[in-house]
């Protein structure tokens, strides 16, 4: 049975391999997720091994800065976990990472070919569009392009040279990383696309 | 010890071939293949076995048990009721035997596991490569073997070529070459393997990627059973010839018991797709793909570019090609200007000069061939598309018989696009049977020349 990676560990686990991810910490109340926000904006999600569809679910509050707002959202998610029943459920705040070109990376063992990593344009589309590109681990540098040659979107992904190498050299970190790792399923969903850089918003690794 | 790949060799190409089941009875299978080897004129030794019959079968004298042959035996085929059929391999071990077909069914396709087991154990422990049980078997043009059970008045035999095949399914497969028959290119070799029980997919790739009579494999796949070992081979065998694919039966993917985003995307037709990507396969997605590919890499050139060239006797069907072309992510090319100078001269005043190059309605084989020679030698095209409307006064046998020639000496591909009835079909018959691939519509000689640039590019490392 596959048991779904603690989130604090699996974040360092992408550290490991050079995946940048949004600066994240567990809070138990609403004044250390003040703490953590020091006046800047957060997200705050509840995560919880039964729950794949946070944002449908009601699970997410983005974009809070202020005190009241941090104080309100955190009982508001609290009351929605055990309204769904999540059990062991855990609260996470999160620096807010600037808007941009949402993508998901991901990975999974299949059965006949073993680990595979997957590309696509991400967020709440990735079910709507299924713009995927799927490949065998590990990748070489042409696979990675080709994946992102391969989407309708990868104009949208790779409007430029300078951005369609960042993305391959994210993909060749991550197939390196389920390589190495007892790594049944990952979602990296979203990764933020942002100027010059990525972050890695939301991860899910399944042991 | 289980060996890497099968040896097909002695299958293929057999000095001796021992007919295990063959009957005096003209309508069982054993005395079909017996009929067969005499029909396609096999020049090896025939050794008839019936454990129930006595005298002689077309002329040969049968044999009780393979174990009574006392000579070489490179093939045995066996065609008997499939609860005998592990005592009678297991006495083709005994007796040396360098590979064997078995054609009769009634294994792991009905629910006999332990039956196709104890095969799978036979075929390992004497070393022996065993295609089947549950296929047709062999077909190989060269060295004359057909070990087909479906009588030949059924069933057109194409020519011999350098396109090989290969099919799970055994009815696809006859399908596939009663097709192939009436197509311009010709057959190596065949291949039904069935349940495949000791030889699979992978040990055939294998084989037919090395085979020197084989120019381009095409396979017709259910499911790979030894996911790695089929990636570790088909890598090698793309870079070594184009190997044209066509999966059947897509499994529903587990979506519901996908705990991620990625896994419910990521079924195992999916995953298969993603292996042929990788690992350069040319994907079709129907039979008509599969035939239209077959046909441009059997005869044309490996290029890399996007650029084409196009001629017609028609400006709507012009029109039709284009829309095809860029639907396709191919596009027109760009004429030199050295080559516009070259046809303001060869051609009439009416024709204007650029792609694709309507030459008119009254065009003829000089028209045509003045066209032709001046498009195919701009360094801007990279590969030709010439649109033949024999429904035009114009357009008489002349063209058809340029076309040949040209396309014999072109350095870049030409592929023909020609619909129409009678008149037209008798001069894509002269056309194709002379290597020049000709399509009925425009959207599949656009799919065929962007699995031509799309496998190139691979070949050359370019995305």
């Amino acid at each position: 049975m596959s048991q779904l990676m603690d989130f604090m560990r699996a974040q360092e686990l992408l550290r490991k391999y050079g995946i940048n991810s949004a600066r994240s910490s567990y809070v138990k109340s609403a004044s250390e997720a003040v703490r953590f926000s020091g006046g800047k904006p957060i997200v705050m999600k509840v995560l919880s091994q039964k729950a794949l569809h946070k944002s449908k679910s009601g699970l997410v509050k983005l974009k809070i800065y202020t005190e009241k707002d941090i104080s309100s959202a955190f009982s508001y998610l609290s009351s929605r976990a055990r309204a769904l029943n999540l059990g062991n459920y855990k609260i996470i705040a999160q620096e807010m990472v600037e808007s941009g070109t949402e993508i998901i990376i991901g990975g999974n063992v299949d059965q006949q070919f073993g680990k595979m990593i997957l590309l696509g344009l991400g967020g709440v589309y990735v079910e709507i569009f299924k713009d995927v590109a799927l490949r065998v681990c590990p990748i070489s540098r042409y696979d990675a392009r080709s994946m992102i040659q391969q989407l309708k979107s990868s104009g949208i992904i790779a409007p430029d040279v300078r951005r369609e190498r960042m993305v391959e050299s994210v993909l060749l970190k991550v197939s390196r990383m389920l390589v190495e790792n007892d790594i049944s399923e990952l979602d990296l969903n979203p990764i933020i696309l942002t100027g010059n850089g990525y972050t890695a918003v939301d991860l899910r690794i399944m042991k | 010890m289980k060996r890497d790949y099968a040896d097909l060799r002695y299958i293929m190409n057999p000095r001796s071939v021992a007919i295990i089941g063959a009957s005096p009875n003209p309508d069982k299978v054993g005395h079909v293949i017996l009929q067969n080897y005499f029909d396609v004129g096999y020049s090896g030794k025939l050794f008839p076995v019936n454990n129930a019959y006595e005298g002689k079968i077309l002329g040969l004298q049968t044999y009780k048990s393979v174990l009574d042959i006392k000579r070489s035996i490179d093939l045995a085929i066996i065609a008997i009721p499939a609860e005998h059929v592990s005592e009678v391999l297991e006495e083709c071990g005994r007796a040396h035997v360098k590979g064997v077909i078995i054609i009769s069914s009634g294994f792991a396709e009905v629910g006999e596991v332990k039956r196709q087991e104890e095969i799978t154990r036979i075929a390992d422990k004497y070393g022996m490569p065993v295609i089947g049980p549950n296929c047709l078997g062999v077909m190989d043009m060269r060295s004359r073997i057909d070990t087909m059970y479906l009588p030949t008045f059924k069933l057109d035999k194409p020519k011999i070529g350098s396109v090989s095949f290969a099919s799970q399914s055994g009815a696809v497969g006859s399908l596939i070459l009663d097709i192939i028959s009436h197509e311009g290119f010709g057959l190596s070799k065949f291949i039904s393997y069935g349940n495949a029980a000791d030889v699979d997919e992978t040990d055939i790739l294998n084989y037919l990627a090395h085979d020197k009579d084989t120019k381009i494999i095409i396979f017709y796949l259910e499911g790979a059973k030894r996911g790695k070992e089929f990636i570790e081979v088909a890598k090698k065998a793309t870079r070594i010839k184009p190997v044209i694919i066509i999966k059947g039966g897509r499994t529903e993917q587990g979506a519901s018991a996908a705990h991620s985003h990625t896994a419910a995307l990521a079924g195992s037709a999916e995953a298969y797709e993603a292996v042929f990507r990788q690992f350069g396969f040319v994907i079709a997605n129907d039979l008509d793909e599969l035939i239209a590919y077959a046909k441009i890499f059997d005869t044309q050139p490996l290029t890399t570019g996007n650029r084409i060239g196009m001629i017609t006797n028609g400006g709507g069907m012009g029109v039709l090609a284009t829309d095809a072309l860029y639907k396709n992510g191919l596009r027109l090319a760009e004429l030199s200007e050295e080559s516009k100078k070259t046809l303001r001269k060869s051609m009439p005043p009416i024709v204007n000069i650029r792609l694709p190059l309507d030459i008119g309605g009254d065009a003829d084989d000089k028209r045509f061939a003045a066209a032709l020679d001046a498009v195919s030698n701009d360094p801007n095209v990279d590969a030709l598309m010439v649109i033949t409307l024999f429904q035009t006064p114009g357009a008489d046998s002349r063209v058809a018989s340029m076309l040949i020639h040209r396309s014999m000496e072109a350095k870049k591909p030409i592929i023909v696009v020609s619909p129409g009835g009678s008149y037209a079909q008798v001069h894509n018959d002269m056309m194709e049977s002379s290597g020049v691939p000709v399509y009925d519509s425009e959207d599949l000689a656009a799919k065929s020349l962007r699995a031509l640039i799309g496998y190139s590019k691979y070949r050359a490392g370019k995305v």
